[in-house]
């Protein structure tokens, strides 16, 4: 009888120490984020749902690389053609996320997605993170913030030259003109880098062609196309911005944070950008600075904003902890969510109560005010279009700011992704 | 060792890792290009519903469409080509004759000039940028001069030539280098003998020191026209976003931008075949002139 109570405290000894050990088991992720500069909006939300994610899982150790935005998109690309991506990675949704699900680089996260989880999460955003897959369709993406383009004006500028914040086109070209009367540059962008011109050209179509012929265009549906009036007035418009001399002269040559410089430093009072702008704005200038929506043109679409959920964590389909990872992207997708808002750096993607946070960015709160009304959010094009053709869109909006193509010359040319 | 060496086997033994590392990181990746180079567009990974298409991804880069820029590219390309061989390498002559005929500061120079060879490209490319950006539009504005429309970046007639500029300048000193190590190892007494028959700077650079050279200016000829038709970095920093103004960078767009995997290994592969056709051209060339100079000496000594 001894004999068998020793054997089973043995046993009992045996079993508690290989529970103790399964327990100390850790995982290794490798973890891929875009923000490695340390003045980007979302860099040091992310630090904070880090530390966050170590201290609630102290049994999942991230091994973490950080990257410039762009860099990262073709350092990504590289690594997906040898199955190599991290474990868990920052992504585009829509095109860019397509591109790598059907190489098969990306993990279906449906089976890991529970009602519980998805209550959470704010209704309508996984449309350009869900892809048909050999006929099913799978939630590929969880998105950590909406994003949405907006006019940011410092005011600072527009009370010293007496300039009202304009409402309609007209009110934009009065100011545009004003600006320029009295030797300031109206607006800026970074032309070089091609995607923040598409960030005016995108919602300018969209309040000249409307959100259903910008869908259709931008996801190819049957029958969509660019010749249309309304395409080219679209395009006009932007045309005659620039006729106007409302950006740098030199414009096309600067990239997107060379182009920033000036508008940091309140010299330039108009810039059009996504939410994420109104984080890289100082406490001062947050001060100054209101985002509101872009102009009315009176054809009925204008309430609309480009945006929605476009960048979020991915898992790759080849990880080796599949659970762990999908626990990761989730838990960074919901707490940067929360700490992206509450820093200032982007729209929460996840919904949370806010009300004990009283010293939130006002640009950021103004911004989650005008699109909590929003008829529609779309996709920017050269996010939503794959391929060849994101890099079309990026490339003919540059040849117009530069003068080398006309608004019918680029419906013409963006008509051929439909070939 | 003379045994060891005379013996064919051994040097077969002693070649083969040698052989067989640049086959597998030379030979066999050239030959998946080609292989590439011939399926339709479909992604690589998925290479087993690719299907073979032949030779329509090299006919496609050379059929003239609005939105095709390859053949510009190459254009291009040829065009810093040339001047890479008719002005980057004979200033580079002129430099290491210069400072091979001996002056004050001879040293300091060489090492001035060798400098920018050192630096990273992007690092010279970033350095240009602020030149282009901030210090040319400070002096056209001091001598009230209008700048071309959109900067030099950005401007159409002005872009390819600014970022030729640096890479000129950048390699400047690399073939200076390679001249003046060559000027250098020519003999005295040859020097000293057409000097005591009245040579002086300009004709015993031309009829003594540049002959004497002759192989090295091959080589110089040849690692210049490899590079133009390989520039990738400084374009790419200096340049607007996904540009595919050079060969290189069409086919580093095509191939992680636009995804289409075969027809940036076409591109990749008619960039090895120009580079290899240039160079046999070269040789057939430096080959030809060699014979004929070896006959004209044969006849001078017959005679």
């Amino acid at each position: 009888m001894k004999k068998l109570v020793a054997l089973l405290m043995a046993l009992a000894m045996l079993l508690s120490m290989t529970a103790a050990f399964a327990e100390d088991e850790v995982v290794t992720l490798k973890v891929s984020s875009i923000w490695s500069a340390e003045t980007e909006a979302n860099r040091k939300p992310m630090l904070k749902t880090i530390e966050e994610f170590e201290a609630a899982y102290p049994n999942i150790k991230l091994e973490i690389e950080w990257f410039e935005a762009n860099s990262w998109k073709e350092t990504g690309e590289t690594l997906a053609l040898s199955d190599s991506l991290p474990d868990v990675f920052y992504w585009n949704a829509g095109g860019v996320l397509w591109n790598l699900v059907s190489s098969g680089d990306i993990l279906a996260l449906d089976e890991y997605l529970t009602d519980e989880i998805m209550a959470r999460m704010e209704p309508g955003l996984l449309a350009d993170m869900t892809f048909t897959v050999n006929g099913e369709e799978h939630v590929y993406q969880l998105p950590y913030t909406k994003a949405a383009s907006m006019l940011y004006c410092n005011t600072e500028l527009f009370d010293k030259y007496s300039v009202k914040i304009p409402e309609t086109w007209e009110e934009l070209i009065t100011a545009i003109e004003t600006f320029k009367a009295n030797g300031v540059t109206p607006m800026t962008v970074g032309g070089a880098d091609q995607w923040p011109t598409n960030m005016y050209t995108d919602i300018i179509a969209l309040r000249f062609a409307g959100d259903e012929a910008c869908r259709a265009a931008y996801y190819k549906t049957e029958g969509a196309t660019f010749m249309t009036q309304d395409w080219i007035d679209g395009m006009a418009a932007f045309k005659q911005l620039i006729d106007l001399g409302a950006f740098p002269e030199d414009a096309a040559s600067l990239t997107r944070d060379e182009s920033e410089v000036a508008y940091f430093a309140g010299e330039i009072p108009m810039y059009v950008h996504g939410q994420w702008f109104s984080g890289s704005l100082s406490p001062e200038m947050q001060q100054k600075v209101v985002a509101v929506k872009f102009p009315a043109v009176g054809r009925g679409y204008d309430n609309q904003y480009m945006g929605g959920a476009a960048e979020g964590f991915t898992v790759a389909a080849y990880t080796e902890h599949p659970q762990e990872a999908f626990i990761a992207a989730q838990f960074f997708a919901e707490n940067l969510s929360k700490n992206g808002y509450i820093s200032g750096a982007g729209l929460p993607a996840w919904k949370y109560d806010f009300s004990e946070y009283t010293d939130l960015n006002p640009v950021m709160a103004q911004i989650k005010e005008a699109t909590s009304t929003a008829d529609s959010m779309l996709l920017w094009g050269n996010t939503a279009l794959t391929g060849e053709d994101a890099t079309l869109i990026g490339q003919t909006v540059y040849e117009v700011l530069t003068g080398e193509l006309t608004p019918e010359q680029w419906c013409e040319d963006m008509e051929t992704i439909f070939e | 060792m003379k045994r060891v060496l005379s013996n064919k086997w051994s040097i077969a033994v002693f070649v083969l890792p040698t052989v067989l590392f640049f086959t597998y990181i030379v030979i066999i990746p050239i030959c998946k290009s080609f292989y590439y180079s011939l399926l339709s567009e479909i992604p690589a990974k998925v290479g087993d519903q690719s299907e073979f298409v032949w030779f329509d991804n090299y006919i496609k880069m050379f059929t003239p469409g609005r939105r095709n820029d390859f053949p510009g590219a190459v254009l291009n390309s040829l065009k810093y080509a040339a001047l890479s061989v008719f002005v980057q390498l004979p200033f580079s002559l002129l430099i290491s004759l210069i400072l091979a005929n001996g002056i004050k500061g001879e040293s300091l120079y060489r090492n001035v000039f060798f400098i920018p060879v050192v630096i990273s490209s992007v690092v010279i490319s970033l350095l240009w940028q602020r030149i282009y950006k901030d210090l040319v539009p400070a002096i056209y504005e001091i001598l009230s001069l209008d700048l071309p429309k959109n900067g030099f970046l950005a401007n159409k007639d002005t872009k390819m030539m600014a970022v030729f500029l640096p890479s000129l300048w950048q390699f400047v000193g690399y073939h200076m280098l390679l001249m003046y190590g060559a000027l250098k190892s020519i003999p005295t007494d040859i020097i000293e003998a057409a000097t005591v028959d009245g040579a002086g700077g300009v004709r015993m650079a031309l009829r003594i020191q540049i002959p004497m050279i002759k192989p090295m200016l091959k080589v110089c000829l040849s690692f210049s026209l490899i590079g133009s038709f390989k520039l990738f970095d400084t374009p790419w920093i200096l340049l607007e976003r996904a540009n595919k103004q050079l060969p290189a960078l069409s086919m580093y767009v095509e191939m992680f931008s636009n995804h289409k995997y075969s027809y940036a290994s076409a591109q990749a592969m008619f960039i090895v075949f120009e580079c290899l056709a240039f160079t046999v051209l070269l040789n057939m060339l430096f080959k030809d002139r060699d014979g004929i100079v070896s006959k004209k000496g044969r006849r001078r000594l017959s005679a």
